[in-house]
């Protein structure tokens, strides 16, 4: 990679991180979507186990991903089952924050003009930035997977008294689910970026992309639809296929008039 | 080689209007060409066809011999380029800046930092180097983006109204840091300005464009021989003989249109031999801006 990428990769993160409410507000909603709220849930079963729906619920848990003891088991369900699918959630609203103000928010602020005119080609300026939301939404994945394990674990030692291993399934979202999709977005964004006149209007095409997800939300808490490691292969490679069609797609798309429009 | 070249440069935006008409001319190294002409007329799209922002609808045109419509990037790494649109990072100060467009560039940053303090020293933003940019005044911007295009030493600079929102005395050193270093350092200067007087002051060669058509193009002298070739002279005396056909614009001073200077001689000796005394003799020559509304009232004439 040329030196001169590097630079725009490394200014960009500088943009958002620097930017303390935007980055915050990046670091705020993962942050709840995977602390909080599966604390309440692990609070929650371990204070009140005895609801009826649990034990209906319970009854329909195959065999296979059922622990020791009944809270261990719903616990895992949470670990294993539900949080995943917030992974596929964060990459999409991280990427699209970060695309939009990267490609967007130079635009509108007359900042893109000066790059163009910079030794670079429109394409490896479209690389730089799509690499650079790529590595942040990453950034963000990772950063709340871990604190998630950390805090989630320590509560659930602490009232149940044992540590759950993670499923393998962490691993497929983690590495291939989880990134295909963060490229999908920052991909979308920054080729609607082209067309759009302020970041609020690129934003609000990343909308669409968590309509899929908030199905899949849906679906897991309903019991409707259980994502296996398998299922979740297929998606991932699904997922990682559609972006290297659609970045292969929209690098050659864009011209200086374009951009300049 | 010539440093600029246009050949038969047009453009045509996709809504219908011709922003340039078939444009020709060249520019040499280390000239400091005046495009001129007033708002809308061509100059900032004929700077974004020199710099393959736009694609030409016909003719072409060279940069170092290389065309931007195949080769931008080349065209970028030997250019500097400032237009009213090609702003800077807000959330950076202006060192900053300037060493992440160096980065750009591929200069290291020791080198980049050396180079961006002395270009900040030379246009008076020393004080305000490590401030954020969102604090900069426009003219402060302006100066900024000056040393932006510079801080890659460009053999070509294209400056699209470089010393507007600048106070006379930031655009008098700004003109004479410009004049500079196409002097010293033979950097080749296309210059579009609206400013005829700041123009007059810098440019080594002038082209004059209205409507996106090159009305004329030339050295100052060329210029005045084409279009306004009559020297007015002056003259404060105490009486001028009727037959001198003099008009009289004050007490005492008169004013007369003649062709050469060698006329002069012959006038003040008439003057005298009529008793006349003679107190101030000057001959002012048509400025940039004379000749500029003489040639576009002759264009609209020319329409009528």
């Amino acid at each position: 990679m040329k030196s001169s990428m590097f630079a725009i990769i490394k200014k960009d993160f500088r943009g958002i991180t620097a930017n303390k409410r935007l980055f915050s507000a990046i670091l705020i909603v993962p942050l709840i979507l995977t602390i909080f709220l599966p604390s309440i849930f692990v609070f929650l079963i371990h204070f009140a186990p005895d609801d009826p729906d649990i034990q209906k619920l319970l009854q329909m848990i195959p065999l296979s991903i059922q622990y020791d003891s009944l809270e261990l088991t719903i616990a895992g369900m949470i670990i294993n089952y539900i949080m995943p699918i917030f992974f596929l959630m964060i990459p999409i609203m991280t990427a699209s924050i970060m695309a939009a103000s990267s490609f967007v928010g130079e635009k509108e602020k007359h900042t893109l003009e000066t790059l163009l005119y910079c030794p670079l080609s429109v394409k490896q300026i479209f690389r730089s930035k799509v690499i650079a939301s790529f590595l942040l939404s990453m950034m963000v994945s990772l950063i709340s997977f871990f604190s998630m394990i950390i805090i989630l674990e320590t509560e659930i030692f602490f009232l149940m008294g044992s540590l759950l291993i993670p499923s393998i399934s962490w691993i497929i979202i983690l590495l291939l689910v989880s990134p295909a999709i963060a490229l999908i977005a920052v991909t979308l964004i920054v080729r609607g970026s082209a067309k759009a006149q302020s970041v609020e209007e690129s934003q609000q095409g990343a909308i669409f992309l968590i309509i899929p997800v908030v199905l899949l939300i849906i679906g897991q808490f309903t019991g409707l639809l259980l994502l296996s490691s398998w299922i979740l292969l297929i998606l991932g490679v699904f997922c990682a296929i559609l972006a290297w069609i659609l970045l292969k797609k929209s690098m050659g798309r864009f011209t200086y008039e374009m951009l300049l429009k | 080689m010539q440093a600029v070249e246009l050949q038969n440069l047009s453009k045509i935006y996709p809504g219908g209007k011709q922003a340039v008409k078939q444009i020709t001319l060249s520019l040499n190294q280390g000239e400091v060409f005046g495009f001129l002409g007033p708002n809308g007329a061509g100059k900032t799209t004929t700077v974004k066809l020199l710099n393959g922002m736009l694609i030409p609808s016909e003719g072409n045109c060279r940069v170092f011999n290389i065309d931007p419509v195949y080769e931008p990037e080349k065209v970028h790494a030997i250019s500097g380029v400032v237009t009213e649109h090609a702003q800077m990072y807000d959330n950076l100060t202006g060192l900053e800046n300037l060493i992440f467009y160096a980065s750009i560039f591929g200069i290291s940053s020791s080198e980049s930092e050396k180079d961006a303090n002395s270009l900040l020293k030379q246009l008076n933003l020393e004080e305000a180097k490590n401030r954020k940019l969102s604090s900069y005044s426009t003219g402060m911007r302006q100066r900024l983006s000056l040393a932006r295009a510079l801080i890659h030493h460009p053999r070509v600079l294209f400056l699209d109204e470089p010393t507007s929102g600048l106070d006379p005395e930031s655009a008098q050193n700004v003109n004479r840091m410009i004049q500079l270093l196409a002097k010293n350092e033979g950097i080749t200067v296309f210059l579009c300005t609206h400013q005829l007087r700041y123009a007059q002051e810098i440019c080594t060669r002038y082209g004059l464009i209205e409507e996106g058509k090159l009305l004329v193009s030339g050295t100052l002298e060329e210029l005045r021989a084409k279009i306004l070739a009559r020297i007015t002279l002056c003259i404060r005396a105490t009486k001028v003989p009727d037959m001198l056909s003099f008009k009289k614009i004050g007490d005492q001073q008169y004013e007369i249109d003649i062709c050469s200077e060698n006329e002069i001689p012959g006038i003040v000796r008439q003057i005298i031999e009529s008793n006349g005394d003679i107190y101030a003799v000057s001959a002012k020559k048509p400025t940039l801006e004379d000749i500029y509304f003489a040639l576009t009232s002759n264009a609209k004439e020319d329409l009528k």
